[in-house]
Parts: structure tokens; sequence; C-alpha cells
């Protein structure tokens, strides 16, 4: 009984989520005029699949025999799930249909209605096999997929979109460069600050220091500001300087800490 | 019926438009949410890493959720502002970890376990939320990246995220090479079958480290 009711409920919650993801990823492609919603790294790692059917199915295969390890094991699905699985897997549908990324795994509309399908078929399935998966592929996922995407992620693209940001002019180069570094430090990944220093200086060059660049600037500040109190950034920075924490700063944290 | 369209982005459709941003998250936010609520019932199917979990599983077991809060709500936060700057807006930082993680352990630490507990609350409360995290983020857009013509190098970006992916065929292969020769063998074999036939080699090297894999187990450690 439990298991029909756990099942009904999958259905319902991976059509919402398969249905999101789906048209979120394909409007990352034309971000960002249109605002979208997916992450940096499914769009390297989908663009790695250049569009053939057959790449993208087994680069989601590998991340979901990961995921379905760490379900069977811990009941958590890992972020693969919306991030690579259902992404990767609803561009592989429909690729078989028409080759053309353009009118495929770009149309928000065709991944919102393939990513539904293959989210319902996935939630369904890791919400109600807790039976064993083959170990053995489970272990090649992580020990070669997982290193392969953080290198991808930490290392190659900050790197890329750097060198892209160097490239495109002297204004975005220094941004990127500033707010690269900033947000390597504080959000441990650079990507995020590279992308916000290309779109400071690239909205300079555009249009100067107008006030809709001074808000987003403002705005980009404030970014960090906020994400170096929550992360807790303040505190080790002055750690590692070797000086003494004010407890003023010190009492400020503990407000935000709820109990 | 409009297939010959698809092709010129119409910026007014549901598909594409600015309007149905705070529908999108609103929809993956229900889900999410109500993946948090079948974690909590079941033990299965919350969206997000197992250490991420771990945080609102040290809350139900009796702890404290102090730690799942604080650390979902400070991403939800910073993701919220980065996502209306670059455009796309982070699923597993603002989302997963804060819908999904943040949220949840902030109301069941002040004891209002019905939106979790409830099936039907759980979807409406996290289409209520997403709807609220999209709306804010369509209204930052509006003062900030619509008021202008300027594209701010959205040409940069979209080259510099095309070219990133070329790396991660050679890197799975590097990565293999390093799990177990025969695996790295299977990757190398697989990658070639895929450059041979004219395929991105990213996906040969997976399938054949994981055939390989199949026949010469490793193991974790």
């Amino acid at each position: 009984m439990t298991i029909l009711v756990i099942l009904l409920k999958s259905i319902l919650i991976g059509g919402l989520v398969g249905f999101a993801a789906g048209m979120g990823a394909a409007r990352m492609f034309n971000a960002p005029t249109v605002q979208a919603l997916g992450a940096f790294r499914t769009l390297g790692e989908m663009n790695a699949c250049e569009g053939d059917p057959a790449s993208h199915f087994s680069f989601g295969l590998g991340f979901f025999f990961n995921a379905w390890a760490s379900t069977v094991g811990a009941g958590a699905f890992t972020q693969d799930v919306t991030h690579r699985v259902i992404p990767n897997w609803a561009a592989s549908v429909l690729l078989l249909k028409d080759k053309k990324v353009e009118n495929t795994v770009h149309n928000p509309k065709k991944m919102a209605i393939a990513g539904a399908i293959i989210g319902i078929i996935v939630v369904s399935f890791l919400n109600t096999t807790a039976s064993a998966i083959p170990k053995s592929l489970q272990v090649t996922a992580v020990k070669v997929l997982v290193p392969a995407a953080e290198l991808l992620i930490n290392i190659v693209m900050p790197i890329i979109f750097w060198l892209s940001a160097i490239d495109a002019g002297r204004r975005s180069g220094l941004w990127a460069t500033i707010f690269g570094g900033l947000s390597a430090m504080i959000m441990g990944n650079a990507v995020p600050g590279v992308v916000l220093g290309i779109l400071i200086g690239k909205g300079v060059d555009e249009l100067g220091w107008v006030r809709i660049t001074k808000v987003m600037f403002g705005a980009v500040i404030v970014l960090f500001v906020l994400s170096a109190f929550f992360r807790g950034f303040d505190i080790q920075m002055i750690e590692s300087f070797k000086l003494q924490v004010p407890s003023f700063i010190t009492n400020m944290h503990n407000v935000f800490n709820i109990k | 019926m409009d297939e010959e369209k698809t092709m010129e982005i119409d910026k007014k459709s549901f598909w594409y438009s600015e309007w149905s941003f705070p529908i999108l998250v609103g929809i993956m936010s229900a889900g999410v949410f109500a993946g948090t609520h079948m974690y909590f019932v079941y033990n299965v199917g919350a969206f997000n890493e197992v250490a991420i979990v771990a945080m609102l599983k040290a809350g139900m077991d009796g702890g404290s959720y102090g730690a799942a809060a604080a650390f979902g709500a400070s991403f939800l936060f910073a993701r919220i502002l980065e996502g209306s700057l670059v455009g796309i807006l982070d699923l597993g930082g603002s989302i997963l970890t804060g819908v999904g993680i943040g949220i949840p352990a902030i109301l069941l630490s002040i004891g209002w376990k019905a939106p979790i507990t409830n099936f039907t609350l759980s979807i409406t409360t996290g289409l209520v939320l997403g709807l609220i995290i999209g709306g804010i983020i369509t209204l930052v857009r509006k003062y900030t990246i619509n008021q202008s013509n300027a594209t701010f190098g959205a040409d940069v970006m979209m080259g510099a995220g095309n070219s990133s992916g070329r790396f991660l065929g050679p890197l799975i292969i590097i990565s293999a090479t390093t799990a177990s020769i025969p695996i790295g063998i299977g990757s190398v074999i697989g990658a070639v079958i895929f450059y041979l036939w004219k395929k991105p080699i990213a996906g040969g090297a997976i399938l054949g480290a994981m055939i390989f894999g199949a026949f010469f187990p490793v193991s974790l450690k």
C-alpha cells in the first residue's frame, strides 16, 4: 500500500520537476536575454555532447547510476537528477527525432514535455527501487565521472570563461579578474565572479557608467558582501591573517544562527 | 501548428517570456519541496546531495535544524541576486538547497510541521515560494538588464560556455586512467570508437569505462 502511495506521489513530483528542469535548461541556451533556470555546469556539459543522442544518453546514464546508488543508500537523489540526468536524457530523446539542436534541445516547449516524461520515469524508479544496483557500475561512475566533472567545473570552466573575458576587452578582463578571484575565495568557484565581471565590463563598454550599470555594480558588491557573511568568510579571513575576531562580528553571526 | 516559427525566439510566448519565469520556478519548487516531504515521511526522495540532506536529517533525528537552515537560506539568497544578473538561476543552490533544505529546516525549527508532512500542502508551499523567488528575480531584471539594449557580454559568455564543454571528453579519459588500468583502456577504446564514428568522445569514454569496470571491478577506497 505504501509503495503505491509513493509511486503516485513520485509520478506527480517527477512530472513537475522534469517539466521545469527541461524548460529551464532549454532557456539557458538563450540566456541572459531570456531568464533561465539551470546551471553553468549543465550548460557546459550539454554543449560537450554536441547534440549527439548517444553522448547525451551515456552522460546522463553515468550520473543516473550515481543517483540510484545514493538513493538506495541514503534516500537522497543527488543534484545530478535535475542538473544532468533529466536535461541530458530529454535532449537525447528529442535528438533521436530531429538532429537540429535549435529545434529540439534549445526549444523550451519540447524540452519541458520530454523532461516531464523522463522526470516521471526517473523519480518513480528511484523512489520505488530499494533493491541493489550493480555495484561495479556505481563505483566506475563515481571514480570516473565525478572527478572529471569536478575538474571541468572547478578548473576548466573558470579558466575558459576568464580567458574569454580577458580577450573580450580590457574592462571585462579587469572586472572578471577582480570578481573571479573574490568569487573563487568566497563562493568556492570562480565562474559566477567571472561572469559578473563580463557583465559589468561589457555593460560599461556599451552604456558607460549610467544608472543601470551602477545599480548592477552595487548589486554585485551586495552579493559578495552577503555571501561572504553567510558563508563565514569574514571570520575565516580575519583568522587567516592571524588577527583577533572582534566580538561584534561574532555576535552578528550568532543573531543569524537559527537554533 | 506554428512549428515553422520555432527557429526565431518569440519573447512574448509562454516558453520564452519574462512573465513565465516565476511560474517555471514555482513548478520546480513545488516538485522539490514535495520531494523533501517524501524524504521526511518515507526517508526517500530528497533532491539533494547526501551531505546536504544529512544536515536536514540531523534536525529530524532530534538535533538542531540550525545548520540546514543557515546553509540553505544563505545559498538561496546569494543565488537569487546572482541569477537575476547572469541570466541563469542556479537550480542547485536556489531551489534544491534553498527551497528544498533551508526553508523546510526553518519551518521545522519553529515547529511548523504541516507544510512538510502534508503532501498537498507541501506542493502548495513549494509553488508559492517558487512564485515569490521567480517574481523577485523578474523584478530585479526589470530594473537592470531589461532597461537597456546592451547585451552585457552575452556573446562572450555563450562562447566560453560552448568551448568549455569540449574539455569534458579528455577529462573523462584522464580520470578513467587514474581509476584503474582496465577502466582506462575501456575509456580509450570507447572514445576512439566514438571519434571514428564522428561523435563526441565523452559519451564513448563513459560507456567504455563502465563496460570494462563491470568486468574488472575496482573498490571505492
